[in-house]
């Protein structure tokens, strides 16, 4: 009998491997072999991409549309917009798209007005046919700068009127005296442009929020099943290189773990994760079946982020103290030497900034306990007979938070905990979950230090919006500014300032360059690591994969195919 | 058996009540429902706006009946974070939850009850020992690791070994792209996540069983039975399973009710959408309106299960009908 129960149990088991042995996902209509690579490929297929963020809303305009992955899963693919960001010569920057026929034409009239010429392609067209035309850009213009629910209207609300007089030509007016030094984000980045025929006169929110079916890019989304998956399929109407293939689903796989085993059971075709321990050892291992990419060139840094406003961080001694007290290249090298990323970041614009970032700024701060010495014992502190400084009978001791989880953070704490207290400062690891850390702890100020990135969606520079201080939370912005760290340095106030106005390219970098280096004086904050981005696909796509820091690896998608 | 019923039901309506009144204080005190529109532009105002609307600064107990009487009519309100009507997403992801927790408790209840019997009626033999082994070993891990280690052994593992072009099991949702309906495809996406759902479950529930039969079997009246000639089969499943299930009973109905949002590893490891994550995901944005009917569609599980508890101790037992 037992061997019997044993018998059915082994013939389950086959059946299923017989099953999973002779089923396969992928069909083909067409196939033929490449010249390069001698695969088959095929002109049809389904190819699943892991997702590990499912945005909340698809109204972009929206503040309910802020996750990046929002991005990377729909609007990248589905909106229309003005500028690519693309690399070249090794330095990233917009390029007109295939929307406009050439470059803007921007000038400054007589009585200090900004004024931009977009030419708008004749091809360029929605899915439903209609061509797109300047009314877009307006209807677009006018959502975001008096809309009440907006996730940033920076830019859209120093617009002062769109002339539509031309179908084909959009002529975007700012107010007098107000130039907008990023102007290549507007109708592009987050947004994109919106098709005012059929948005126009109703409630955009409840027609977009959901997914929707018009597009005016290479794809268009087929459904949202909302927890499962965004399929896109080819907008046929598309007036520039046709997807090759059938249907693209991102499935939602929302937790690191299972996104790594969803790629190596083959479940998903390519996945692009947060740089952390588990990716950096499978990139290290070698990707079974599959490739992998990684870049340090991103709009994230990482820094160690410090409470100017917060004693003993108000003095700029302790500030610098602590940066000489830390190996930067120690950590670097620590968290991702596997990946050949071994330079910290010496400013604290992301690398695809660098065309307006000092990147030395920071290369002073090494290692160097006599300095720390010097500068702590300057600033009234003495060390103590446990080795730990004090002044007044308190200790230098520093807490120091992230989000709860997050492997790669938690290992870096630990490193940094122990190369300050060989200088001679305490730091206490108290770490929060994710809603409470982002939410309160950060934006509120109530912290020393913190461990976490900034990431830039966009080629402008902004490291005003964090550092300037008119952007210091307060009662005259209501709360609402972003610079979390309430750095005040005024000199670097007013260069950052002229970044954000001035059209002149040159200036804004010699501006931008000029304030890095006086935050880097005031040591506002450390910077330590370009947080690389990582992607990894299998052979079953034949294409030419590359990372783009805004758009993510999907950015040439419309060029892929599959094996066949 | 109708009055019984009767009774139960109308004990669990204030119940109920009382609960979504609880919840619906907490929720209020603990989030903003108007935090979203904070940094929007006209930001104060449209707060204000707002907090009209919902008429957040009236009394707690007024806002408490405007709720619970647009919630009987199915008018649950609209998502913070998603802008989605509430009651069409709780019912989509209780679906799912459903699914994982019905085939979960059928194969934990059948599992449970075989091995807690078995083990009761060979106590000390080796089986018995073995079972009482894999049970600890069972209560002891934790689902978000027995999770992984199942993709990993289940899933991966096996594709490699014997060169499939798919895994045998899958760990993603609980169909494949452009699959639906009861077939080979969505058995082989919720074994997984029944099994990762059921381990710690049937560990506890075989315990329970075991224990509960050693104590009927030992009960005069099986003696009796025994002495009078009834077959030792018929004992154990006619006159000792019967009573050795109503602690049992009592068990299952409380895990099944907590089941309801306690799902949210499982959910997560296996990417299933189900209560587990729509709780978490509410939670993390501070949803209100979200949490607050979540609460209370649980709260009106548990509430459910125990009055389903209570009919089949009533089925099981006659005499607690009459009491």
């Amino acid at each position: 009998m037992n061997g019997v129960r044993r018998g059915w149990f082994a013939a389950v088991f086959a059946g299923f491997v017989f099953v999973a042995a002779c089923t396969s996902s992928n069909s083909s209509s067409s196939a033929e072999r490449t010249t390069d690579t001698s695969k088959v490929v095929t002109d049809s297929g389904t190819l699943v991409i892991g997702a590990e963020q499912e945005p909340a809303c698809a109204d972009w305009i929206s503040q309910c549309a802020g996750a990046v992955w929002g991005i990377w899963t729909m609007q990248e693919h589905t909106m229309p917009r003005a500028f690519d960001p693309v690399q070249i010569d090794g330095t990233w920057q917009y390029l007109p798209s295939i929307l406009l026929v050439d470059e803007p034409t921007v000038e400054l009239d007589d009585a200090g007005a900004q004024r931009v010429t977009y030419r708008i392609n004749p091809e360029a067209v929605w899915s439903d046919g209609e061509p797109i035309t300047s009314d877009d850009f307006a209807y677009t213009w006018e959502e975001i700068a008096t809309g009440d629910d907006v996730f940033d209207p920076t830019g859209y609300d120093q617009i002062k009127g769109i002339d539509t007089s031309d179908p084909k030509t959009a002529v975007v007016t700012f107010e007098e005296g107000q130039p907008f030094g990023s102007w290549k984000q507007l109708f592009g980045a987050d947004y994109g442009v919106f098709p005012s025929h059929i948005l126009e006169g109703k409630n955009r929110n409840r027609q977009m929020k959901d997914g929707y079916d018009w597009s005016g890019g290479p794809w268009k989304i087929e459904s949202w099943d909302r927890g499962v998956a965004v399929t896109l399929v080819p907008n046929d109407a598309y007036w520039g290189t046709q997807p090759q293939i059938d249907k693209v689903v991102f499935r939602f796989i929302e937790s690191t773990a299972p996104l790594f085993k969803a790629f190596e059971t083959g479940e998903v075709d390519a996945i692009y994760p947060q740089s952390e321990p588990a990716a950096i050892t499978l990139i290290d291992d070698g990707v079974s079946g599959g490739q992998s990419l990684f870049t340090a060139e991103t709009g994230n840094i990482e820094a160690l982020w410090m409470n100017n406003a917060r004693a003993p961080l108000d003095s700029v001694a302790v500030r610098q103290a602590i940066a000489y007290s830390i190996d930067r290249t120690a950590i670097v090298q620590r968290l991702f030497g596997a990946l050949g990323v071994d330079e910290p970041m010496q400013t604290l614009n992301p690398p695809i900034l660098s065309a307006f970032a000092d990147t030395e700024a920071w290369a002073e701060y090494v290692p160097d306990l006599a300095r720390v010495d010097a500068l702590l014992t300057g600033d009234g502190w003495a060390k103590g007979s446990d080795g730990i400084y004090a002044k007044d009978g308190d200790k230098l001791s520093l807490t120091i938070v992230t989000d709860i989880g997050n492997q790669r953070r938690e290992l870096t704490e630990e490193i940094l905990q122990a190369q300050l207290e060989e200088a001679g400062i305490k730091l206490v690891i108290k770490n929060e979950k994710p809603d409470q850390f982002f939410g309160q702890t950060l934006y509120g100020g109530e912290y020393q230090l913190a461990l976490v990135a900034n990431v830039t969606t966009t080629l402008e520079p902004d490291l005003c919006a964090i550092m300037c201080s008119s952007n210091i939370p307060s009662e005259d912005n209501d709360f609402s500014g972003d610079n979390f760290t309430a750095a005040n340095v005024p000199e670097a106030d007013t260069l950052m300032e002229i970044v954000e106005s001035s059209t002149d390219e040159t200036l804004r970098a010699s501006s931008q360059k000029e304030a890095d280096r006086l935050l880097a004086a005031a040591q506002v904050s450390l910077p330590l690591d370009p947080l690389p981005n990582i992607a990894f696909w299998s052979d079953r796509i034949v294409a030419d994969i590359s990372d783009n820091p805004i758009l993510a690896m999907f950015w040439n998608m419309n060029t892929w195919r599959l094996e066949g | 058996m109708v009055n019984y019923l009767t009774r139960r039901v109308l004990l669990a309506i204030p119940v109920v009540l009382v609960a979504s009144f609880l919840l619906f204080v907490f929720v209020r005190a603990t989030f903003d429902p108007t935090a979203r529109l904070r940094e929007g532009r006209g930001g104060v105002a449209a707060v204000a706006r707002e907090r009209d609307r919902l008429g957040l600064d009236r009394p707690i107990v007024v806002q408490y009946g405007d709720w619970l009487g647009n919630f009987v009519r199915g008018d649950w309100g609209e998502s913070e974070r998603t802008r989605t009507e509430v009651f069409p997403t709780i019912r989509r992801a209780l679906w799912f939850t459903l699914q994982l927790i019905f085939w979960g408790v059928l194969l934990a209840a059948m599992v449970a009850v075989a091995v807690g019997v078995f083990s009761a009626v060979r106590q000390y033999s080796a089986l018995d020992h073995s079972f009482t082994a894999l049970a600890f070993i069972g209560l002891a891990l934790p689902p978000f690791f027995f999770g992984l280690l199942a993709i990993e052994f289940l899933g991966v593992r096996p594709k490699e070994w014997f060169d499939l072009s798919e895994p045998i099991f899958y760990s993603v949702g609980l169909h494949s792209v452009d699959r639906s309906g009861f077939n080979l495809d969505y058995v082989r996406h919720l074994a997984l996540p029944v099994l990762t759902l059921t381990v710690q479950i049937i560990a506890g529930w075989s315990r329970y069983q075991r224990a509960a039969m050693l104590d009927v079997m030992s009960a005069d009246y099986i003696r009796t039975a025994r002495a009078k000639g009834v077959p030792r089969r018929r004992v154990i499943w006619r006159h000792g399973l019967r009573n050795a299930l109503i602690p049992l009973v009592t068990v299952m109905a409380l895990d099944i009710g907590v089941l309801f949002g306690g799902v949210i590893v499982t959910e997560t490891i296996f990417s299933v959408p189900g209560m587990g994550r729509l709780f978490f995901d509410a939670l993390t944005a501070g949803d209100a309106t979200m949490l607050t009917a979540w609460m209370v569609v649980t709260a009106l599980f548990i509430v459910a299960f125990n009055l389903a508890a209570d009919v089949v101790y009533g089925w099981l037992d006659p005499r607690i009908r009459l009491t």
